[in-house]
């Protein structure tokens, strides 16, 4: 939090500072969430102008703000709505510093992101169906003299069909198997990297989530197998 | 296989049959003949008669374009797709190309029919090693068919077309690439199947054999069938030669 000591015309504050500051710390200790309110002395000031000014500068002739340190609650953190309501209608000039502004916009461009990606899924399901479909109607081309073989042997269009969607559903399974392994590394590293940003913005995978993730190849082999099966069962009652 | 009753004790019974291609003109004319339990025919005619074309309707490859053919009792027009697989099971096809799968050893492409038929792969053992011995190709077992020449060939299709006993065996050409010697082996092999009550009907040029073997002869000509019977009497169209198979023997 930061109060200024100057108005917009750099007139001093003085006289109405130390009332704001009173008014500001016991909002902020009176609101749920938060563990503690201390004002900044002018030593921990310096210290943090140091970087800019030097051990040796005179802040006193500077017009800083006064500063708040708030400590939040991790465990139940504060809901900042109401903080800055009420802090807007007693103290206005109080201003308010907190990364979760930001972070706000981030989750909400993460969270577009989330939709975005279940569209992108939905079209892979898609795709891979037609993808299927497509490559086992080829496959049914090309391997025809075997077909019409074993189908005069005796082999019913479900013993053919059954046969194709098994090879399907070991690629896919295969081809699956390797995307999760190239894709948890990178899960992990945006993880990783978006939790070391803000502890907010970490990845929250609940352990459902994890099984969901694992069991992505078993639903693409599935999804496989089954539209394989289909695909055969359709094209040899048109062909055979 | 059908709830159908059974109209009739034959193998096969074709009553006024014929074929045609889409749109094309008939390749077989008023087909009627029938083959009785344990007959043995050869089935004889130019090159383009229509003995393939024939020999496709009995192992359900083809249907009429007109007239009735009757399978094993069962009329074919009112068979189901699953009943008519069931119904290839008992029928055992030597294609004159062999058509073997290159992919698969002499063992694997031997066992393909009991696979489709759902055997036990300690019966398939045991069944194929007996016939692949019956054929004289046990120590090509794990030879693949472009390592066979094409008398083995000839003989790993045959054993595949009778690992499980058909009731009906059906030959095209099968002594096509083999020479004489071969020939009569071979025949003396669908002679012995015969001899265990197997129908056979073998599709073939060899005037040789025909004559030394004397089975009647299902003739193909412009499309008609004729029944050539040297024994028989000429009208007589189902010919029983189970007994004749043996005097042959």
């Amino acid at each position: 939090m930061q109060i200024p000591t100057v108005d917009e015309k750099g007139h001093s504050r003085a006289k109405q500072l130390t009332d704001e500051i009173e008014t500001t710390l016991t909002l902020l200790r009176s609101s749920p969430g938060i563990l503690g309110a201390t004002v900044l002395s002018d030593e921990q000031m310096a210290q943090l102008m140091e970087p800019w000014m030097g051990d040796e500068a005179d802040l006193t002739s500077l017009p800083l703000p006064k500063l708040i340190d708030v400590t939040i609650d991790t465990q139940n953190p504060p809901q900042l709505e109401p903080i800055i309501t009420e802090l807007a209608d007693q103290v206005p000039s109080a201003v308010l510093d907190s990364h979760r502004i930001w972070l706000a916009n981030l989750i909400k461009m993460a969270n577009g992101m989330i939709k975005l990606t279940s569209f992108i899924l939905l079209l892979l399901i898609f795709t891979t169906a037609f993808t299927v479909i497509y490559s086992t109607r080829t496959s049914l081309a090309v391997h025809r003299p075997v077909i019409n073989l074993v189908h005069m042997m005796g082999a019913n269009d479900f013993y053919i069909a059954i046969q194709y969607a098994i090879r399907s559903f070991k690629l896919t399974g295969m081809g699956g198997i390797f995307g999760l392994l190239v894709a948890l590394p990178v899960i992990l590293g945006i993880s990783y990297f978006f939790g070391s940003i803000a502890a907010d913005f970490s990845i929250p995978f609940t352990r459902m989530q994890w099984i969901v993730l694992y069991l992505t190849p078993v639903f693409f082999s599935c999804l496989s197998f089954l539209t394989t099966l289909q695909t055969v069962l359709s094209t040899l009652k048109r062909v055979l | 296989m059908t709830q159908k009753p059974k109209l009739s004790s034959s193998i096969a019974d074709f009553n006024g049959v014929a074929l045609k291609y889409a749109n094309g003109p008939e390749i077989l004319r008023d087909i009627n003949f029938s083959l009785e339990p344990g007959s043995f025919h050869f089935m004889t005619g130019e090159s383009g008669a229509g003995k393939s074309s024939l020999l496709s309707m009995l192992y359900l490859d083809r249907m009429p374009s007109k007239g009735r053919v009757r399978l094993f009792g069962y009329p074919l027009d009112t068979l189901s797709r699953s009943a008519k697989a069931r119904m290839r099971r008992q029928i055992g096809v030597v294609f004159q190309d062999y058509r073997l799968l290159n992919h698969l050893n002499a063992f694997d492409n031997v066992a393909l029919p009991l696979r489709i038929a759902g055997a036990k792969e300690s019966d398939i053992k045991r069944h194929v090693s007996e016939m692949l011995s019956w054929v004289g190709l046990e120590k090509q077992m794990r030879a693949f068919p472009p390592e066979l020449s094409g008398g083995e060939k000839q003989r790993i299709a045959i054993a595949r077309a009778v690992i499980n006993r058909p009731r009906i065996l059906l030959a095209d050409e099968p002594t096509g690439n083999v020479d004489d010697a071969m020939a009569k082996r071979l025949l003396h092999l669908f002679l012995e199947l015969n001899k265990l009550g197997t129908t056979l009907v073998i599709a073939t040029h060899n005037q040789a054999l025909i004559k030394h073997f004397g089975f009647p002869r299902l003739h193909l000509e412009h499309g008609r069938l004729q029944i050539i019977d040297s024994t028989v009497k000429q009208d007589n169209m189902a010919t029983k030669l189970f007994n004749k198979g043996d005097k042959n023997d």
